[in-house]
């Protein structure tokens, strides 16, 4: 019969969960009216017409920057048409050679365009309509002087009642790298300036990404150590990523992906990644990859350093000399018998237990003759680049974890040398930029990152010694305002998302939140204040490097375009409520945005030998300079005597004794523990517990996605179509339950339900599925998180020491939605 | 269909002409002759439909050297022209009945050429492993000859039914219960033929199918399920159950209205069930590569 | 014909990361669900469990593709209009003049080069960025790749340095259209056809 061809059925993203944004966005939307204004915009939104015009016709080409918190920084040039934005390019300086590289932007810089012109810009001040729900997405336009009486007014008034330290910055890393334009370190934002010039804030220690990490690098090294940077595994034979995925966290062509990438091209050092996921880094460097428990390296690191002691294999002179702890001989005064690591090791502890290399596969899932041959090899190896990245410590028993591998690389003699690595995550050569926009907070109380949550719900009750309160033995109030400048952490990347929201709904606890963005993000929703910020191609500033090897660079990104619709700059957001409290003066100096950045080149040029004027540097957009790798502790190594660590014994310490006292003196939650060495310690919703829990059997990690970085760009059509949310599951758990690549599945526990499609796959662990980190949390009527966030699901428990987030430790189970 | 149909008249002519004597065979077979037009004309409707710029749409006949979607496109330009030429000179009896007999069987080759080029369309595409076989050819001849043959059947009974209504029965008619009982038979002959052929092509090409791994397997997955096994029902019952009942109850004798109950639910059935293997077909469309 | 062009692929460098899938969206104002690069992952592999361990025996690797501007190119064969042509460097681009977005070359093209373009009803494809190439300057996503898995020449010269392989899962096998694309391949690419693995993101492509 006559029946001509019908179209191919096409596979395209289907649109939904683009307009989901901008319905989500839209929250009010005969308010916000989201998209409407883009009607007519080149390259905007679902139905913009492809015209390959050609790429040459534009009116000028401007130095930009991405400025995300990748760890990477990459400049981009725009090309303006119009006044619009309508190409964005490369960096076209350097080369394809480690310290002059060209610093190519990562597939998100390139979707700048999508997010700059985006349908969730914020257009125009708001505030939550009176008497609404806090995240309700019911607003009003107000003006921008309504905005900046409000808070003006409200600031004055909590510090009259309260104090300065009922204010709060919250974490956020929307924007950073610029130097005024900055939303981390809290100490460095502007919004910090203002509230310096009144008397100061309550402060955090830590961050997301590696809170653990940070308060533990202290207790072994006396301070935060980088390992050797990657390009200085030119003098390895044998690289060993712990967890550190480089190829899909810092993304950059300038970066580190570059920078690994071109070292194993030219050296070819065998690579080992101990990973649960078969990560992109392992897919292109690896020459083994080793799967792991999530949360178990300290125990597969026990199971080595076992293999080496029995075999003699270990660097015991470099023990000796550098490291305290290792041995009995080497235990601090007054430390009872078999607290060494050793001891811990052999079973001559106080657990009584032999870590040997069964003992370990048991816990860890890697086969004991795996780890046997892992062990003689880590150990003969000469030097081993051995680095972290920050999903092992992301867990329950974090602190550990991290000290472990410091371990591992004490007991290879890998620290300080080149070749080597302190077993930290990877340093890099840096530019001592200046920062005289930097001011220092008057109030020297502190809490953990992770513990806004419990300050706002219960803060006058949070202790030094229960809650990891710095500066205070005890919170005087609680929180009752939070700034959330360039952030998401507010709802979306902090943890327990269904129970934030809950603490968040009610105002009488925290009264003001002030968000500042300029997309409406998840954490926006639940703003009581709403102001709209210009993206960083709006405005002039000066922008420090990313992690890039032994490259050190400065960007100068430009302002590229007027300031969209009704957006201002933070900093003339800050002086004009600083000019309502008083001090316009104080704040900004007299100056502008462009005085202080001008400001910034010319201090920075005293401590950079060769850095541009700001003009010439202008002119440039980007200046780099080949510098030195980075070989962490190598002055300690070199001169352990005259260069003494700044812990108590001077020395690495292996064994801690402040955590020995800690462990005596901290209130622990029942399960907690601190320990003195870097121990194995099974945790709540660990890997052990997951074998044994019926109902919730899978662990679950949340690794950093292409889509986004944590959750920037994850409103982004291109994105959203390149690397679409997945919950990465393993073949054989799949099957287990019925489940094929492309399913729609729940993944749920006891606190909450998000709603995803399965990527079937073997490069993920049995019993592990991983749900990328930063989707937009979008619950649904029933409140399903049709958006996938991961933070649906993960805990506010918090780890024992850094009392920062476990996100990774969490168990789920998986069903065909 | 129209193809098949067409050509099935023409056999029908050939055949049956000899006994009946051309007048009275033609007097059955052309009111089915100027049905198929619609038939045909809704075909070409339907195929402007994949245009996604009308304003560009001369420009397919552009590449008949090497495109076979060209070339059914000329074909089928071709032989609705034709149809529509030979229809008109049957209804104006133009020319003399050998000539109109030459143009029938040139318009019957042109539809022949124009399944074949159809079915090319599919066959020709290396990537698609489920197309890129002598099925497709075979089953495109298979359904257009028993949907041609099964629509001639309807519209013959159709045809009669109405015109008994109109006029009671004519002289014509006693040569036509013969004609239409033989023509009848003769349909049910072929259905069943047809029937065999297919029911013998589609497990050939699913084992094909499902043995050559990768994408051939993924299509012949859609060979699977509800609506496979419904087809395979629908044209059994059709072409098969049915086609014998009027195989066995076309006789002069026998009541038009059981026979034209017959002939149509046939055709119905078959036409769904077939409706359904394209569908599939497309279903089963993967490519290799990526 | 002058010289026919080609791209050659670091397989070994590609990390998916999909920078020239979107340099060349953004170079081209290409609306989502339309897509002149893309990048597909191959993988597979088994686990072996034993009690509370595993072992795994995995695979994968990424492949960045376009339009290959084939020597055989399907495309053009079946293209009713002879808007789907190759011009004297060997590059195939549309004609939006006489193409009527049927869609064939679609069907037909087993590396999804032809992308159908519901904007302007008319198919689109790469033309290796002609307005560049005739600047002196690299391909958008050439240029775009963070690992520097991608170039782009004379196919002639890219096979002489680089050998000629165009053949790895999941891509078809090369006699199909003879691509003009140089492969490098990551140690654990499969041969075309071989059936190991299978393509882990078809709802990307």
């Amino acid at each position: 019969m006559s029946a001509p061809p019908v179209p191919p059925v096409t596979t395209t993203v289907p649109r939904r969960s683009f307009l989901k944004w901008s319905a989500a966005a839209g929250g009010g939307a005969a308010l916000v009216g989201a998209g409407a204004y883009f009607g007519g915009l080149p390259g905007v939104g679902p139905a913009s017409a492809a015209t390959a015009a050609s790429g040459l016709d534009v009116d000028r080409t401007v130095w930009s920057s991405c400025n995300v918190n990748c760890g990477s920084r990459c400049p981009l040039r725009m090309q303006v048409k119009d006044g619009r934005i309508v190409r964005v390019l490369p960096d076209d300086t350097g080369d394809d050679e480690i310290g002059t590289q060209q610093i190519r932007a990562c597939v998100r810089g390139r979707s700048m365009r999508h997010r700059i012109y985006n349908p969730d810009r914020l257009k125009t001040p708001m505030r939550r309509r009176p008497g609404t729900r806090r995240g309700g997405g019911e607003w009003e336009e107000i003006s921008w002087e309504e905005a900046y009486d409000e808070i003006a007014s409200t600031i004055q008034r909590l510090v009259k009642d309260y104090g300065n330290e009922s204010i709060y910055l919250n974490y956020g890393t929307g924007t950073l790298g610029g130097t005024i334009t900055r939303s981390w370190p809290p100490s460095q934002t502007p919004i910090a300036r203002l509230m310096n010039c009144v008397g100061g804030y309550l402060n955090h220690y830590g961050d997301y990404s590696a809170a653990n990490i940070e308060q533990a690098a202290p207790y072994t090294f006396g301070s935060w150590i980088g390992s050797n940077s990657f390009d200085d595994a030119r003098n390895s034979r044998l690289q060993v990523l712990f967890g550190n995925n480089p190829l899909e966290t810092r993304m950059s062509g300038g970066g580190e992906t570059f920078v690994t990438q071109r070292t194993r091209q030219d050296n070819g050092q065998r690579v080992i990644v101990i990973d649960p996921r078969y990560t992109d880094s392992a897919v292109s460097l690896a020459d083994e990859w080793v799967p792991i428990r999530p949360g178990t390296d300290a125990a597969l690191v026990a199971g080595m350093a076992h293999v080496m002691i029995s075999e003699d294999l270990h660097d015991q002179d470099f023990l000796d000399t550098y490291c305290v702890g290792f041995d009995e001989e080497h235990l601090p005064e007054g430390i009872p018998a078999g607290s060494s690591y050793r001891s811990y090791i052999l079973g001559d502890g106080p657990d009584g237990t032999e870590k040997t290399p069964a003992w370990a596969a048991r816990i860890t899932g890697i086969p004991a003759s795996t780890i046997v041959r892992l062990a003689r090899e880590i150990a003969t190896s000469g030097p081993v680049h051995i680095t972290q990245g920050w999903g092992p410590q992301r867990h329950a028993n974090g602190e550990n974890q991290a000290r472990s591998i410091f371990v591992l690389a004490a007991m290879t003699g890998s620290i300080g040398v080149p070749g080597g690595g302190t077993g930290e995550r990877e340093g890099s050569y840096g530019l001592p930029m200046a920062n005289p926009f930097a001011t220092t907070n008057p109030v020297e109380t502190a809490i953990s990152v992770f513990g806004w949550t419990d300050a706002i719900e219960r803060g006058p009750e949070m202790t030094a010694l229960a809650d990891g309160v710095v500066g205070k033995d005890r919170l005087d109030v609680p929180i009752k305002m939070i700034w959330q400048y360039a952030g998401n952490a507010l709802v979306n990347q902090h943890a327990d998302i269904n129970r934030t929201v809950r603490l968040l709904e009610d105002d009488t606890k925290c009264e003001l939140i002030v968000v500042i963005d300029n997309q409406m993000t998840v954490s926006a929703r639940y703003a009581d204040i709403l102001l709209p910020d210009v993206s960083n191609a709006e405005q002039l500033d000066v922008v420090q490097q990313g992690s890039a090897g032994n490259m050190g660079y400065a960007i100068v990104a430009d302002q590229v375009i007027h300031p969209l619709f009704d957006c201002r700059t933070v900093y003339e957001m800050c002086s004009q409520i600083a000019a309502r409290l008083g001090v316009e003066k104080e704040f900004t100096e007299g100056r502008t945005q462009e005085d202080w950045v001008r400001q910034v080149v010319e201090d920075s040029r005293e401590a950079v030998p060769g850095l541009p004027s700001f003009d010439e540097l202008r002119e440039m957009g980007v200046w780099k300079v080949k510098g030195e790798s980075y070989i962490g502790l190598k002055d300690f190594r070199d001169d352990p005597v005259a260069n003494p660590l700044t812990t108590p014994s001077g020395k690495i310490e292996i064994f801690s004794d402040r955590l020995w006292e800690m462990a005596k003196t901290w209130e622990l939650p029942e399960g907690d523990v601190i320990t003195a060495l870097p121990e194995y310690v099974a945790t709540w919703e660990g890997a052990e517990e997951a074998r044994t829990n019926a109902k919730h059997p899978l662990q679950c990690i949340g690794h950093h996605y292409k889509q986004r970085t944590h959750s920037s760009y994850g409103n982004v059509d291109w994105m959203q179509e390149a690397h679409p949310q997945v919950v990465w599951i393993n073949t054989g758990d799949a099957a287990d339950r019925g489940i094929v690549n492309g399913d729609l599945v729940d993944v749920f526990n006891d606190r909450g339900r998000i709603r995803l499609p399965a990527r079937v796959t073997a490069r993920i662990a049995p019993g592990v599925v991983s749900v990328p980190q930063g989707a937009w949390y979008t619950p649904d009527a029933q409140g399903v998180d049709v958006g996938g966030s991961v933070n649906t699901l993960t805990s506010w428990h918090p780890t024992a020491i850094a009392k920062g987030n476990a996100q990774h430790t969490t168990l789920v189970e998986i069903v065909k939605a | 269909m129209s193809v098949g149909a067409f050509v099935v008249l023409g056999v029908v002519q050939l055949v049956a002409a000899r006994r009946y004597g051309r007048e009275a065979v033609d007097t059955i077979t052309d009111p089915v002759l100027y049905a198929i037009g619609p038939v045909m004309v809704l075909g070409l409707v339907a195929s402007m439909f994949h245009m996604n710029d009308v304003g560009n749409t001369l420009n397919v006949l552009r590449h008949v050297a090497t495109s076979w979607l060209s070339r059914e496109i000329l074909f089928g330009a071709g032989f609705a022209a034709l149809g529509f030429l030979f229809a008109a000179a049957q209804w104006f009896r133009w020319g003399t009945s050998r000539q109109r007999q030459g143009l029938a069987a040139l318009t019957a080759l042109v539809g022949l050429v124009l399944v074949w080029s159809m079915s090319m369309i599919y066959y020709s595409l290396v990537a698609v492993p489920a197309w890129h076989s002598w099925t497709t050819p075979a089953q495109f001849f298979t359904t257009a000859l028993l949907l041609g043959a099964l629509a001639v059947g309807a519209a013959l009974m159709a045809t009669l039914m109405v015109r008994r209504r109109r006029g009671g029965a004519t002289t014509a008619d006693l040569a036509d219960s013969s004609l239409v009982a033989g023509t009848l038979k003769g349909i049910g002959i072929a259905a069943v033929v047809l029937l065999g052929a297919e029911f013998l092509i589609i497990p050939l090409h699913i084992a094909n199918l499902a043995g050559a791994g990768g994408a051939a397997a993924t299509s012949a997955e859609v060979f699977t399920g509800a609506w496979f096994v419904a087809r395979l029902v629908l044209v059994f019952l059709g072409a098969g159950l049915l086609a014998v009942l009027l195989f066995r109850y076309a006789s002069p004798d026998a009541r038009p209205r059981t026979l034209a109950v017959l002939a149509t639910a046939a055709f119905a059935l078959v036409l769904a069930g077939e409706l359904i293997g394209r569908s599939q077909f497309y279903d089963s469309m993967t490519r290799i590569g990526m | 014909m002058a010289t026919q062009l080609g791209f050659l692929f670091d397989q070994t460098l590609c990390t998916g990361c999909k920078a020239c899938q979107v340099a060349c969206k953004d170079k081209n104002d290409l609306p989502v669900g339309v897509t002149w690069r893309r990048v597909a992952e191959y993988s597979g592999g088994t686990w072996q469990q034993d009690g509370d361990t595993f072992v795994p025996n995995v695979f994968a690797y990424y492949t960045s593709i376009s339009c290959n501007h084939c020597e055989n190119p399907v495309c053009v064969q079946v293209c009713p209009t002879t808007a789907m042509h190759k011009d004297e460097n060997g590059i195939v681009t549309v004609d939006e003049d006489k193409c009527v977005g049927c869609r064939y070359c679609e069907w037909a093209c087993p590396y999804s080069a032809p992308q159908f373009n519901p904007a302007t009803g008319h198919m689109s494809k790469c033309d290796m960025c002609a307005d560049y190439r005739a600047e002196g300057q690299d391909p958008a996503c050439v240029a775009a790749c963070p690992s520097r898995a991608l170039a782009w020449g004379p196919i002639d010269e890219l096979r002489a340095e680089h050998g000629t392989l165009a053949g790895v899962e999941p891509l078809p096998d090369p006699s199909i259209t003879r691509p003009n694309l140089v492969i490098t391949p990551h140690r654990d690419a499969q041969p075309s056809g071989a059936g190991t693995g299978a393509l882990a993101n078809p709802e990307e492509l």
